[in-house]
């Protein structure tokens, strides 16, 4: 398919435990086009993070196939996963993981960093994706000194500087008030009405309800959520 | 991929600026590499202050000569202090000088050196003064400039002139307005001409000893046969009423060996020629050439305990820097996850910590300079050492401490960046 982004086929993940193995994945298959915006729903246990931390390039698939942007990364080496991560993927987390000692302009700057742009360049960037989420104001303070949803926004900048092909929140809301929260998934549709693929995991169900596509995971397998047409 | 290099600066001066938030830490972690360095930089300076000296000092006195002075033997049980009759004799005799000459084939010459006590008149002004009668080579031999007038010659030595070379200081004391060149005074009884004013240079305090030369008189320069002739061997000191008579035949000789090879040797003759032929120990002989050797033992001595102080100083600092930097690790376990979600790989982070305890090298290596420079002041100022500071030891001593700090940081750094990265995001 000419516009997948994500194409997971097959994927299995196996953890050694105790004697054995224990299999957290099985047989996930999952195909996701440009312009998608997909949840992931399930329990906890039910293979969600482990699913996430392979689909973001922190983990590898035990088997399978992960063709992510027309790269198969199912067996790229540590070296070459850093490389898409930093290339292709967008973390936003729900604990916003910013670095607590640098400046706004600084945390958005890093991905940059690692992608080997000159400093005028990373300034350049920087500063237009602080400026897409409305926090130019705020360049030079500290995380501690914003709010959770300005910190948020500050981690959405820093997801996009990149323009990476896939967005990846976790849990994005979990941290916020409701106002602040739904200011963050406003941007969130908007971005994937200006046509940037987005994943979201979450298990807040009212949130779930009203993504265009869900999957769930339980007990390592997955299922597609067939939306009931309302009113039909 | 060499790109991992690009952005070092940045992440050093990151560096820094962590060293800068936690600056008691940071100090305390540094202390091992300040003293370290410091004491690598002392070291340097007293050591090559020392040779400096020494160099000086040998030059003063001649590679190649042996000096042998007269000494006062230890006082005995003079017959009787009250005999106004007796003659003390001692020190190196006329004989003395012939065996020598005749058992040594080192060595090369010997000049004799007759000193006394006389007072030098000018009109009625008299000054205390150690008067030398020495051959004209002698003022060449210890680099004694003639600044203005001139020197003594073979005619001078030959006649025996009563001509005399003085210190500027003497002439300062004169208090005379004339030109001192051609001046008349006197040496106790005798009429004298000025014919030399020397260099305002002083002695050593060293070479003063090893010739001889009591600082607190003027030196004045005379003829040798003159000397002879006009003062003899005899010494008479008044004191209060008694009176203290001496003979001796040669005050000091200053024997020059044929080679610098040949000094050893020739000294270890001389001194069992003179052991043989006097009784006393009335005399002393000064090696230059063997105090350097000394000097060095005991540079040797102190340069080994400088070594070892800085090295431990410098293993202490490296194991401080070490555990620090296992600390900052573990407290920065998210910084890393997140920089590695962010696409660092892990030799970014290698390279990361690696620079970031580079930092702290140059920074405690810099303190170290500033130490170093302090303790080379005190034991200039409080010590009185010599000490000369080469710009390379800074060098030499900041890439030390540099070196220290980045082997002190792999083992930390490579734990950095083998975690793994899902787990180090999680941590809280």
């Amino acid at each position: 398919m000419q516009d997948a982004i994500v194409e997971l086929s097959g994927v299995e993940k196996d953890y050694a435990s105790g004697s054995g193995f224990l299999t957290v994945l099985r047989q996930v298959d999952l195909c996701i086009r440009r312009g998608e915006f997909v949840g992931i729903v399930g329990a906890s246990g039910s293979g969600k993070t482990t699913l996430m931390n392979i689909l973001g390039c922190l983990d590898k698939p035990t088997r399978g196939r992960y063709v992510l942007a027309g790269e198969d990364v199912s067996s790229l080496d540590d070296d070459r996963l850093s490389s898409a991560r930093n290339k292709s993927i967008g973390f936003v987390f729900q604990s916003f993981n910013l670095i607590q000692q640098f400046s706004v302009l600084e945390n958005v700057e890093v991905p940059l960093f690692y992608a080997r742009y000159s400093r005028r360049e990373r300034r350049e960037r920087a500063l237009k994706a602080i400026e897409s989420v409305g926090l130019q104001h705020r360049l030079g303070h500290q995380p501690a000194q914003l709010s959770g949803g300005e910190c948020q926004r500050v981690a959405i900048a820093r997801a996009l500087v990149c323009e990476p092909a896939l967005l990846l929140t976790d849990e994005p809301t979990g941290n916020l008030d409701s106002k602040n929260g739904d200011e963050v998934l406003r941007l969130f549709y908007e971005l994937n009405a200006a046509g940037r693929t987005l994943i979201m995991v979450t298990h807040n169900t009212e949130i779930a309800a009203n993504l265009p596509r869900v999957v769930e995971m339980k007990d390592g397998r997955m299922s597609e959520r067939v939306r009931e047409v309302v009113g039909a | 991929m060499t790109s991992s290099w690009i952005g070092l600066g940045e992440v050093f001066v990151l560096g820094v600026r962590n060293l800068k938030r936690n600056k008691l830490r940071s100090f305390l972690t540094m202390l091992g590499m300040i003293f370290g360095v410091g004491s690598v930089i002392a070291m340097l300076a007293v050591g090559a202050g020392a040779r400096a000296e020494l160099l000086a000092r040998i030059q003063e006195l001649g590679v190649q000569n042996i000096i042998v002075n007269s000494v006062k033997p230890p006082e005995e049980s003079k017959p009787a202090a009250t005999n106004r009759r007796w003659i003390d004799r001692y020190g190196l005799t006329f004989k003395d000088r012939e065996i020598v000459e005749q058992v040594c084939p080192s060595v090369e010459r010997i000049l004799p050196v007759n000193a006394l006590r006389q007072r030098l008149w000018h009109k009625s002004h008299g000054i205390d003064c150690s008067i030398l009668g020495v051959e004209p080579e002698h003022l060449r031999s210890f680099g004694l400039e003639v600044r203005r007038g001139r020197t003594f010659n073979e005619v001078d030595a030959r006649k025996g002139a009563k001509v005399c070379i003085v210190r500027p200081s003497l002439i300062r004391e004169l208090e005379t307005l004339e030109d001192p060149i051609g001046l008349s005074v006197r040496i106790g009884a005798e009429p004298f001409e000025i014919i030399g004013v020397l260099e305002d240079a002083r002695f050593s305090s060293h070479t003063k000893k090893a010739l001889a030369i009591d600082g607190q008189h003027q030196e004045v320069y005379i003829p040798y046969s003159t000397a002879m002739r006009d003062f003899g061997t005899m010494t008479i000191l008044r004191r209060g009423g008694s009176e203290e008579r001496s003979i001796v035949e040669l005050d000091q000789m200053v024997v020059r060996a044929k080679s610098a090879e040949a000094v050893g040797p020739t000294a270890r003759v001389i001194s069992s020629v003179l052991e043989r032929f006097h009784e006393k120990q009335d005399y002393e002989i000064v090696v230059p050439l063997e105090l350097l050797r000394q000097k060095e033992q005991t540079q040797a001595v102190f340069n080994l305990v400088m070594v070892l102080i800085a090295a431990i100083s410098l293993l202490v600092g490296g194991i401080g820097i070490a555990n620090i930097m296992l600390a900052t690790i573990t407290e920065r376990t998210k910084e890393i996850g997140i920089r590695r979600a962010m696409g660092a790989r892990r030799i970014d982070i290698l390279l990361q910590f690696l620079t970031e305890t580079a930092a702290i090298g140059v920074v405690g290596g810099l303190f170290g300079c500033l130490f170093g420079l302090g303790a080379i002041y005190a034991l200039v100022q409080l010590a009185d050492w010599q000490a000369v500071v080469a710009w390379s030891s800074f060098a030499l001593a900041l890439s030390i401490s540099v070196a220290v700090a980045i082997l002190s940081g792999i083992y930390p750094a490579r734990r950095a960046a083998l975690m793994d990265p899902i787990r180090a995001l999680r941590f809280e």
